[in-house]
């Protein structure tokens, strides 16, 4: 300071410093901010193929199984004639004669829309599903009272000319179908222009049962569906009580000695055993063993319940444990005893996580199949909904990845794209099931 | 030493209120408290100072079983309260810790509404018939703490949510809402801001009047602020006991001089 007030003008004297000038970077900083700007790009790198691969995941699964949503129907009258239908009841093979009935139906149909056409009546049926018949039949015990009348039936169309509506049938294919030929999508071309075949939006697909491996357009995931929702049920009741007290037993509770280390130790092994050991243990011990019923929800949720126990245990007691000891101390202090510490404190604190990871242990259930495939809850539901709790928990049944694993199995492509829809379905539950769980936490998440 | 503002020093009482005779303890293999014998008075503030580590939080926590909650940690030696052994087999500890209340070294108030924190002690012991009664409770018990004129307005809100201070005391209030006769203070002090502190201390010196308080202090000048008998721990044994007084202005071990004059520690 005294040097600079007596000489004002002179220029401070460039001062070398020891490790060279600020202003320009010496080598082994360029090296580091080198390396620093590869490892960000390496990260930018990997999270853009992440998320390629996600959305090539995300397309392939829309563009695959929106589909199956819609399905072809052909709306038409058919007069329900009392000596007809008094003949088809009659006969052995109600359903057939029904089918009869509908054939010249078609015809006089497609006369009345100006559609002029050789075909004998059986041949047109072709272009209906083999079902409709039954669902004559259906209608008239349904409702007695419509017989003498005409009624306006929405049949569904078969799956060969929903797969031409949706273009999965191509004219070409056709060429070694022994069915259908190319004259019958002409009919349908036109039938569409008249409004008379129409592709909407198949609420069936999301209630309904499965169907045989010949008749795809009226399969459903529905029964399944349900079948999920017991066994989740199971897997809840199950599961979440044991899991939950197991964690408090062995958090708070529990000596710390060799074989409290030993539980923890299996109970982390545990969560990663295979699915599929899981499911040769529930047919061993509950089906061979306790001769539950086989292919039932009770079994799959009592399968599944093992298998979620783990992380249900492992997440609990991440939560307990990161409820702070400070906490206990305090109710410890005030002279509560550990249980109500624990009951009144360090619980309530620990819920929020208990429940993000039991709907994630449930979400893993429901997405679980190959120990379904061991246990037999892969039954093949054509139309039985289960009526009541004792049946939806006893009944043979399927679950949605099972149901999803069946129809990608079958030949038919029109089951493909059902497994595809399916998938959308289950993936959606998943997700619903996972933002509960993010909602959750974010909304009860406390910090200290 | 001047800075050291030693207030009123006589003891009021010679009532004995905790004795601790030959007591040991052990974490594992670990000695950490080696014979120790203390007098605790009643209605007197007893300091235990000494360096990190030496165990004067271990025995206070001795006093009211929290050792209990270490698995490993084991405790000889005997321990009277007014005569009782506290470690007797027939002791249940949550009843013990309610006649010796404890105030920790980091404020932790329960994630729950101020009046809640106050009034979760009285209702698990049933110290309230009827909510007139605990509502009387807590408000004891926070005038007591000097907490009631800053939370009378907002005993709904999380005590969460109050200053590291306010905290503290609220925590004391919450100790002193369950009657105790013994408040254990473990550097209750330490997280807090000179002002804060100073509000504590004050606080402590009031307590005086009806509990017996035993605290563990880093901070030589709060001892000699706030209590009438100190004891100086030293690798887990009980060097030098005796009025803060003397302590402070005439030590009978070097060790303690020492530390007192910032030598060790």
């Amino acid at each position: 300071m005294t040097d600079a007030t007596a000489t004002p003008d002179a220029a401070p004297a460039p001062h070398r410093k020891k490790g060279g000038s600020l202003l320009e970077l010496d080598a082994r900083t360029r090296k580091r901010n080198a390396a620093e700007a590869r490892f960000k790009a390496y990260g930018v790198i990997a999270i853009t193929i992440g998320l390629l691969f996600l959305v090539a995941l995300l397309f392939a699964i829309i563009r695959n199984g929106i589909p199956a949503f819609t399905q072809t129907f052909l709306t038409m009258e058919i007069v329900l004639d009392e000596e007809t239908v008094e003949a088809a009841e009659g006969s052995i093979v109600a359903t057939s004669q029904y089918r009869n009935m509908v054939a010249e139906a078609l015809q006089v149909k497609l006369a009345d829309v100006g559609i002029e056409t050789d075909k004998e009546p059986r041949d047109l049926m072709l272009m209906l599903s083999p079902g409709v018949g039954a669902e004559v039949r259906r209608v008239v015990q349904e409702s007695p009272e419509l017989i003498g009348e005409t009624v306006e039936f929405r049949f569904l169309t078969a799956s060969r000319v929903d797969g031409y509506t949706k273009g999965r049938v191509q004219r070409e294919d056709l060429a070694r179908d022994r069915n259908l030929d190319a004259t019958h999508l002409d009919i349908v071309d036109e039938l569409m222009d008249q409004g008379v075949v129409e592709r909407t939006f198949n609420l069936a697909f999301i209630t309904g049962s499965d169907a045989s491996e010949s008749r795809p357009e009226e399969a459903g995931i529905g029964v399944s569906m349900l079948g999920s929702l017991f066994m989740m049920i199971v897997v809840l009741v199950c599961a979440l009580p044991v899991g939950v007290a197991a964690s408090i037993y062995l958090e708070e509770f529990a000596p710390k000695n060799r074989l409290t280390d030993f539980i923890e130790v299996n109970i982390s092994n545990l969560a990663a055993v295979p699915s599929i050991v899981f499911g040769i243990l529930g047919l061993a011990v509950f089906i061979q063993f306790a001769h539950l019923p086989q292919s039932a929800p009770l079994v799959g949720g009592l399968t599944l319940a093992l298998m979620t126990l783990p992380t249900i245990v492992i997440s609990t007691r991440a939560s307990l444990k990161a409820v702070p000891p400070s906490i206990r101390d305090a109710a410890l202090g005030v002279g509560a005893s550990k249980m109500q510490a624990v009951f009144h404190h360090v619980l309530p604190l620990a819920a929020p996580g208990i429940l993000t990871g039991t709907i994630i242990g449930l979400a893993q259930a429901l997405g679980e199949t190959a120990p379904l495939l061991l246990i037999g809850m892969v039954g093949f539901i054509a139309s039985n909904y289960p009526d009541g709790l004792a049946s939806g928990f006893l009944d043979p049944n399927s679950a949605m990845p099972a149901q999803i694993y069946e129809w990608a199995k079958r030949a038919d492509p029109a089951y493909y794209e059902r497994a595809w829809g399916g998938i959308i379905i289950l993936l959606a539950f998943l997700m619903t099931m996972n933002i509960i769980a993010i909602i959750l936490r974010r909304r009860f998440e406390r910090r200290w | 030493m001047d800075d050291l503002r030693l207030v009123e020093r006589d003891v009021d009482t010679q009532d004995i209120k905790i004795a601790a005779r030959k007591v040991q303890v052990f974490y594992g293999d670990t000695h950490a408290i080696r014979d120790v014998d203390v007098d605790i008075l009643d209605k007197t503030v007893t300091a235990f100072i000494g360096p990190s580590g030496c165990g004067k939080s271990t025995f206070l926590r001795c006093l009211n079983r929290m050792n209990d909650t270490i698995d490993v940690a084991r405790v000889e030696g005997d321990i009277h309260l007014d005569g009782e052994d506290i470690y007797d087999a027939k002791v249940d500890p949550v009843q013990l810790r309610a006649k010796v209340g404890m105030v920790f070294q980091k404020p932790n108030p329960f994630p729950k509404s101020i009046y809640d924190n106050v009034a979760y002690g009285p209702k698990i012991h049933g110290l309230a018939k009827n909510k007139a009664e605990l509502d009387e409770i807590v408000e004891t018990a926070l005038r007591r703490a000097a907490l009631w004129d800053e939370a009378k307005d907002r005993l709904d809100e999380p005590g969460t949510g109050l200053s590291g201070g306010q905290q503290q005391r609220l925590c004391i209030a919450r100790a002193v809402a369950t009657e105790p006769e013994v408040l254990l203070m473990d550097e209750p002090c330490s997280a807090l801001d000179p002002i804060a502190t100073a509000q504590v201390e004050e606080l402590i010196d009031e307590l005086r009047q009806n509990y017996a308080v035993v605290i563990v202090t880093h901070s030589m000048q709060q001892a000699a602020r706030v209590s009438q008998k100190t004891a100086f721990f030293h690798l887990g044994y009980l060097v030098e006991y005796d009025e803060t007084g003397k302590i402070f202005t005439n030590p009978e071990d070097s060790r303690t001089e020492s530390y007192i004059s910032g030598k060790i520690g």
